[in-house]
């Protein structure tokens, strides 16, 4: 006879407990599947090429402001990257879709880069005076404060299959932090052509580059640590000339992330205690 | 047992209308039926409901000056209820106060002050909360601080009981063996219950067609993306089957949609919003009632077409499978596929004639009766009432067990409490207050309404 029911007056008081009833559909940890460690460090590979990213544009700022870097330089670098880039897009893109639908779009992509391209050229004396009333100190924390943000809120996840973009507003949020970070730091710069080189490679760096890298999740993992590894790397080495103390706190921060914060995660899991009964709200199952 | 004077604390009462509402109106009806004083405490309601007020059948209600902040709950503060509670109490001679639903902190405020004038507490669940949302660890905490001090608990259902044990905290080590942590004596279950009465079984209809009623609000914890899964795929498979769906709320559009998209405007039919009144007569047009709610601590809905007559399908959740026996309502998994089995055995059942909604009535009638109900809530009261009372020191002791933070955060509280009442017995001394030195009394009342009567004519 079943002890939990309602409809049928027990012959016991209100508050017995049948033994071994109380309790007896709780489960704990019921979807839990423990993480392991080398899985987590792959994973951890998207936040260490942000963060390279993110140190990467610091240094070329550095390098225009102090005039070590000749603009046009970074023009053309940047426009090399978008070549790679946009040939890497190309090789993944060319299993799926079809080839009238791809035309189309290679089409627009041609129009809006140059779209692009012509926009930034004409607004960069705009830019370059925007913020210049604004006092060093305050542009500093200004954008160190939005590449924080950019950083915490921008999209790790890998893209899904079949590529559709699906933007959630965090990660637009992040980008915007990050072109705006650029805007306040391009009024730093003395002229005009170094402003404009520094907003086009920063919209490789912060808009395009993020998309690319989630498409790239899906490859395999050899290639993403490649990259990681070039990456960091790259940032490690143009920030070490420009400063050492930087660079010291930088490569621990990149090692902290790469490996001791999923050691601390594997380890932190034996503290989890889910608790799961039938008073739970159940997920409606709908095909 | 000896009468006792009981005040009810609650947010959820009268004028708002719901499962709290009515179980507390009901709960109180009968308790003076069986010669106690009762009456109920709650916040005042817009535009004009404030202050003293009588309902039938002699249930004074006290609507304190509080301004609700979301779904008619109060903010949880602590404090400022002691002066209202504590000249209530004092004028109205309380032996005992009974709070009702966790997310009502004038509830919570009432258990935390009562212990001040050696009145006695009583707690009723009246929910299921998860774990893990922010919302429910703060209120399972705020709820965890009350009930560490409250004399009793009582559950609508066992799975109602497990849950508010764990989010309460309603376990101890007992000194027969300290090594294992168990639950609560004063841990009770009394089920809800409803006025047959007022849901009579229809005669039954010679018709060949099957009248599905769905009536529910549209909430997503109704789960009516299940209903507007699974409706139109009844509909194909069964050409006798026709839907009544009463209710009003978010999720409207969809099902709107899901009527429009599958052309069954003639087949499923939307009433709107259904008024409790009319719950009867909406039921009685079907034969079997699906439920599809996605959590649910004890289902009147349910039970209230079950005792009209009607064959219930509902999902497997909460307290759902404890209210009626197997054979006269047919689970399903709360998913699309198990709903469309569950509701094709149902129609079979009831095509087939097997289900009788006049005995189904009969049954429902002897398995629940608000008498009973009062009579076991009693007994709470009466164990309550004989319990040793907790001195303060105890209840610092048993509040800072709550852990490292809240424990001294609920000490300080509790201290600072004392100390206003005490500040309060200074300011409003008793000897200056009114007491209520009559009560209804329903003899000479009848008398009088005699009399008034005899006059007339």
């Amino acid at each position: 006879m079943n002890p939990k029911v309602l409809w049928r007056r027990q012959d016991h008081p209100d508050n017995y407990i049948a033994p071994g009833s109380f309790l007896s559909s709780l489960r704990k940890n019921a979807n839990f599947r423990p993480y392991t460690y080398w899985p987590l460090v792959c994973l951890s590979c998207a936040i260490t090429q942000h963060l390279a990213t993110i140190f990467i544009f610091v240094s070329v700022f550095v390098r225009l402001k102090e005039k070590h870097l000749d603009p046009r330089i970074l023009v053309w670098i940047s426009v090399g990257c978008f070549c790679t880039g946009y040939l890497c897009w190309e090789l993944l893109d060319r299993k799926g879709v079809d080839h009238g639908h791809r035309h189309a779009s290679r089409i627009k992509t041609v129009k809006s880069s140059i779209l692009i391209f012509l926009a930034l050229m004409s607004l960069s004396p705009v830019l370059r005076t925007l913020t210049a009333a604004t006092s060093s100190d305050s542009i500093w924390a200004l954008s160190a404060t939005l590449f924080g943000v950019n950083a915490l809120l921008a999209d790790y996840s890998t893209m899904s299959d079949g590529g559709k973009v699906n933007e959630r507003l965090t990660s637009v949020l992040s980008m915007n932090a990050a072109i705006s970070a650029s805007v306040v730091l391009a009024s730093r710069l003395a002229n005009d052509l170094a402003v404009f080189a520094l907003i086009l490679f920063s919209v490789q760096a912060f808009a395009l580059f993020p998309r690319l890298r989630r498409r790239l999740g899906l490859c395999p993992s050899a290639i993403q640590l490649a990259l990681t590894a070039v990456l960091s790397c790259l940032s490690v080495l143009v920030t070490v000339s420009l400063s050492r103390t930087v660079t010291w706190i930088y490569s621990s921060a990149q090692l902290g992330v790469t490996f001791i914060a999923p050691a601390v995660l594997v380890w932190a899991q034996k503290f989890k205690n889910e608790i799961r009964g039938p008073w739970d709200v159940a997920v409606p199952k709908v095909n | 047992m000896h009468p006792i004077s009981i005040a009810m604390i609650t947010d959820f009462f009268f004028p708002n209308v719901g499962g709290v509402e009515n179980h507390v109106y009901m709960l109180s009806a009968n308790l003076i039926r069986r010669g106690h004083k009762v009456i109920v405490i709650t916040h005042s309601h817009q535009p004009d409901r404030v202050g003293i007020r009588w309902l039938l059948p002699s249930l004074k209600v006290y609507y304190i000056p509080f301004v609700p902040i979301a779904s008619s709950a109060t903010l949880p503060q602590f404090l400022t209820f002691l002066p209202y509670l504590r000249t209530i109490l004092i004028r109205e001679h309380i032996h005992l106060i009974h709070a009702h639903a966790s997310l009502s902190s004038l509830g919570h405020e009432g258990i935390l002050h009562s212990h001040l004038l050696g009145v006695r507490t009583v707690f009723t669940d009246h929910s299921l909360f998860g774990f893990d949302d922010a919302a429910s660890i703060l209120t399972n905490k705020l709820m965890a601080g009350t009930l560490k001090n409250v004399d009793a608990v009582i559950c609508v259902s066992h799975t109602g009981r497990e849950n508010t044990v764990l989010r309460g905290e309603l376990f101890e080590r007992y000194e027969e063996d300290p090594d294992v942590l168990s639950v609560r004596r004063s841990v009770y279950v009394i089920p809800n219950s409803l006025v047959p009465e007022q849901f009579q079984p229809s005669p039954p209809k010679s018709s060949d067609m099957i009248t599905i009623v769905f009536l529910s609000r549209f909430a997503y914890r109704k789960g009516i993306d299940l209903l507007v899964a699974t409706a139109p795929r009844i509909c194909a498979a069964f050409p006798n089957v026709r839907f009544v769906v009463g209710g009003d709320g978010p999720k409207l559009v969809d099902l709107l949609q899901m009527r429009e998209k599958h052309l069954l405007q003639d087949r499923i039919e939307l009433l709107g919003s259904v008024p409790h009144t009319d719950a009867r007569s909406v039921l009685v047009q079907g034969s079997i009632f699906m439920n599809t709610s996605l959590t649910e601590s004890f289902g009147i809905a349910i039970l209230e077409a079950a005792c009209a007559g009607l064959y219930v399908v509902s999902t497997r959740v909460g307290g759902v499978p404890e209210i009626l026996p197997k054979d006269m309502i047919s689970f399903a998994n709360p998913d699309e596929d198990d709903v469309c089995r569950a509701v094709g055995e149902a129609i079979q059942i009831v095509s087939e004639g097997k289900h009788d909604p006049l005995l189904a009535h009969e049954r429902v009638k002897t398995f629940y009766d608000w008498t009973q109900v009062a009579e076991r809530t009693e007994a709470v009261y009466d164990a309550v009432l004989k319990s040793p009372q907790m001195d303060l020191w105890v209840r610092m002791q048993r509040t800072m067990q709550l852990g490292p933070f809240a424990g001294p955060i609920y000490t300080i509280i509790l201290i600072v409490d004392c100390l206003f009442f005490l500040f309060l017995e200074w300011w409003m001394p008793r000897e200056d207050m009114d007491f209520v030195q009559e009560h209804w009394n329903q003899d000479r009342f009848a008398e009088l309404a005699r009399k008034a009567t005899r006059d007339v004519q």
